[in-house]
């Protein structure tokens, strides 16, 4: 029984989903507002977040990032504007995934699944993976540079470990998609570029002009070796 | 493989009996209008421009030649004014020389006329004594005209233009009453003529120049005053081919600011507008999310919940189901929509593999049927050529453009019968692949060649309004197909498809050295 926490400020779409996700199994609580999701969640972390962007107060960013600083639970915005705007300012703050209103429930219940399973330290592969000064213990979850932790979400590890496991080798944003977030052929590639870029000022020395996670134009990415 | 082969076989690629000069009926792309606009500009732009450089050339010529007149007959006039009253001077002092002579008697008549001073070019005539006496052979009685000798012997001076030999000549009279006698003096004009000539060459030249240089001017001129005039017919191409925030420069020109000024504030009047409406939709679509997110949910659990309902319920949910699908269809199509209206559409370009796409997408689309329900897609048939291509696409957008063309199939035409990916032109004809074309057929009666045109206008249903399955489109899915595929630069129409029915073909460009297959 995982317990999920929506953050969305109409009553209706707040009890509906809540209706929904509780027939898919979850635990719910929901809140209001953003002020209040925080001081939730610091009571009682909630193993999956659903934030929606459009909040009185501070607004969904504001709460997504308020989250992300105190710890890595997978965040899922929920946006009512596919525009490309939101969607990588959203995704900047630090969610995980977003979906678009007005969402199939099967969808979002499928989205909240894969997250739930890659936030389970138990996929990865045992081998510890290492490029540049970065070394990663994929059993452990941990990524370190320099020797020092860094901090990473579900995802942002599981990409990492995806480029790792394949040095020298490009891989698409499909390929990725698919592998780190469960998606299909029509996956947002979006959602790959932001968080590549969130990893780069991670574990590259200069993000702007990165050295280990490459740009493949075109094509994908890559982790040179 | 095979099928695909069997079937190429079957019916020859379109590519082939394509060749170069096929045209699409489908939609007119939109460049059409803006180069007929174009067009229209030219023809009528030099058609101006050759008016005014007409006028100029015309009004230069008229003036230059009218000045060239005056000029030429005051000169002549003038210069004839002159050499008549000298050669009248000499033509009286010589006859008062001759009178003086023949008063006293025994003078040779003969040896007096010879002795007469002349200037060159000049012949005396005597008569005296009925007797005429002359200094030239040529020049004799002969040649002065008959009124004027018969006025003259009468007792009245005279002075005559006259031409012997084809140059002019002024004959002079002079009646010598005294002594009963007349005196003519025959001055040749041929200087004078010479003179003239040469002016009436030299004005004639100056004339040609000025209205040369006329015509010079007028083209310079109206090309001048046309040019503000072709910019704002730039601006307005441009501004028809949707780039709505051009503007027209006015110069420091008092005249064309007023021109400009009102284009420039028409301009952003309608930017304004179409902004505005486009905004209102992006408004409405988006408010409408919320409640639709709601009803989604809701339905959602209630469809969990099915079997707790009576069939009457189960009934009602399902219609509910499927009109809140395509009402969530609707608000996305609109908002989709309202991007391209405010020009705010974005690609989000993936290099991939054409056939793998199109493969995905039916897959995707027939996921997906109407009814909510799994249904299995028509077969997809790769022609010859299309392996190893890569295509730069949306796939989003690309999906959306199978899924509503298999919609607009399965509402109006029986259903899709199979969809052809081929390269263009077709492997067969040698050359370098420019384009793919996926191909959509379906089973229907095929669609009238009047309608093909309108078949892309938001909300058309032309003849198909009266079917059952008209009720079920949102009426804005192939307007939306013509305007994903425009983004991608390419176009899309509808023609009869070989066997029955008729067929979609979607052609996007292939990106530039993007046939390398880039094995990674």
């Amino acid at each position: 029984m995982s317990r999920i926490l929506i953050v969305e400020d109409d009553e209706r779409i707040r009890s509906s989903m809540r209706l929904a996700l509780e027939d898919e199994g979850y635990t719910v609580e929901d809140v209001a507002g953003g002020e209040e999701a925080v001081s939730r969640f610091t009571d009682e972390p909630a193993e999956l977040v659903l934030i929606d962007l459009m909040l009185p107060g501070i607004d969904g960013f504001e709460t997504c990032r308020t989250l992300r600083r105190q710890s890595t639970v997978p965040i899922i915005m929920v946006t009512a504007r596919s525009d490309t705007h939101d969607v990588v300012a959203g995704l900047e703050a630090g969610a995980d995934d977003y979906v678009t209103k007005p969402f199939v429930a099967k969808e979002l219940a499928a989205r909240i699944r894969a997250l739930l399973r890659r936030s389970r330290p138990d996929d990865a592969g045992d081998t510890s993976l290492s490029f540049g000064d970065v070394e990663i213990e994929p059993d452990a979850g941990v990524v370190r540079r320099h020797g020092d932790e860094v901090h990473c979400t579900r995802t942002e590890f599981r990409l990492l470990c995806e480029l790792a496991d394949h040095p020298g080798k490009v891989l698409s944003r499909e390929h990725l998609l698919e592998r780190v977030w469960g998606y299909d052929y029509f996956g947002d590639g979006r959602l790959v570029d932001v968080h590549v870029r969130r990893l780069r000022t991670k574990v590259e020395p200069d993000p702007a002009n990165p050295r280990f996670i490459l740009t493949v134009r075109g094509m994908g990415y890559k982790l040179a070796v | 493989m095979a099928p695909a082969q069997a079937a190429a076989a079957a019916n020859p690629p379109v590519g082939d009996e394509a060749g170069g000069g096929e045209q699409p009926d489908g939609p007119a792309r939109s460049a059409t209008p803006e180069r007929r606009a174009h067009h229209a500009r030219l023809s009528k732009g030099l058609g101006l421009r050759a008016r005014v450089t007409a006028t100029f050339a015309i009004g230069a010529f008229a003036l230059s030649a009218m000045m060239a007149g005056i000029t030429y007959f005051t000169a002549r006039q003038s210069f004839l004014n002159e050499r008549q009253g000298a050669d009248q001077r000499q033509a009286f002092v010589n006859a008062s020389l001759i009178q003086n002579s023949l008063r006293s008697p025994g003078t040779q008549v003969n040896q007096l006329i010879e002795s007469v001073d002349t200037v060159p070019g000049s012949r005396s005539v005597l008569h005296t004594g009925g007797e005429w006496y002359a200094t030239s052979i040529s020049v004799g009685q002969g040649a002065i005209p008959a009124e004027e000798r018969s006025l003259v012997l009468a007792g009245t001076p005279s002075s005559q233009l006259i031409s012997i030999g084809g140059t002019p000549q002024l004959v002079i009279g002079v009646p010598l009453p005294a002594v009963h006698a007349a005196y003519f003096e025959v001055f040749s004009l041929d200087e004078l003529a010479r003179t003239l000539r040469a002016l009436a060459f030299a004005l004639t030249a100056a004339a040609l120049v000025t209205t040369l240089a006329g015509a010079a001017l007028g083209r310079w001129a109206s090309s001048r005053a046309l040019r503000p005039l072709s910019d704002v017919t730039d601006a307005a191409v441009a501004i028809a081919g949707g780039q709505l925030d051009t503007r027209v420069d006015a110069g420091d020109d008092v005249n064309l600011q007023e021109l400009a000024s009102a284009f420039n504030r028409m301009t952003a009047n309608l930017q304004d507008r179409i902004e505005r409406e486009a905004r209102f939709t992006s408004d409405v679509s988006h408010e409408l999310r919320s409640p639709l997110t709601t009803l989604s949910a809701s339905v959602a659990v209630l469809e969990g919940h099915r079997s707790e309902l009576a069939p009457r319920a189960q009934r009602a949910l399902d219609l509910l189901d499927g009109d809140l699908r395509r009402f969530t269809r609707m608000v996305d199509d609109l908002l989709e929509i309202s991007r391209f209206d405010a020009g705010s559409a974005e690609l989000s370009l993936d290099e991939v593999d054409p056939g793998e796409l199109v493969r995905r997408s039916v897959e995707a689309s027939a996921d997906v049927g109407e009814d909510g329900h799994r249904v299995v897609g028509p077969p997809v048939e790769i022609r010859p050529g299309v392996e190893g291509l890569r295509l730069r696409v949306d796939k989003r957008r690309f999906e959306r453009v199978m899924a509503n063309l298999m919609d607009n199939a399965s509402l109006y035409a029986g259903g899709v019968s199979r969809v052809i990916v081929e390269r263009h032109p077709a492997i067969e004809s040698g050359g370098p692949p420019r384009t793919i074309r996926v191909i959509v057929e379906d089973r229907g009666p095929g669609i009238p060649q009047l309608e093909r045109e309108h078949l892309f206008e938001r909300f058309y249903r032309g003849s198909r309004a009266g079917q059952r399955a008209s009720s079920r489109g949102t009426g804005l899915g192939l307007s939306l197909v013509a305007e994903h595929v425009r983004l991608h630069g390419g176009r899309v129409w509808t023609e009869d498809a070989p066997a029955q029915g008729s067929r979609f073909v979607v052609e996007l460009p292939l990106h530039p050295n993007a046939s390398d297959a880039g094995s990674s």
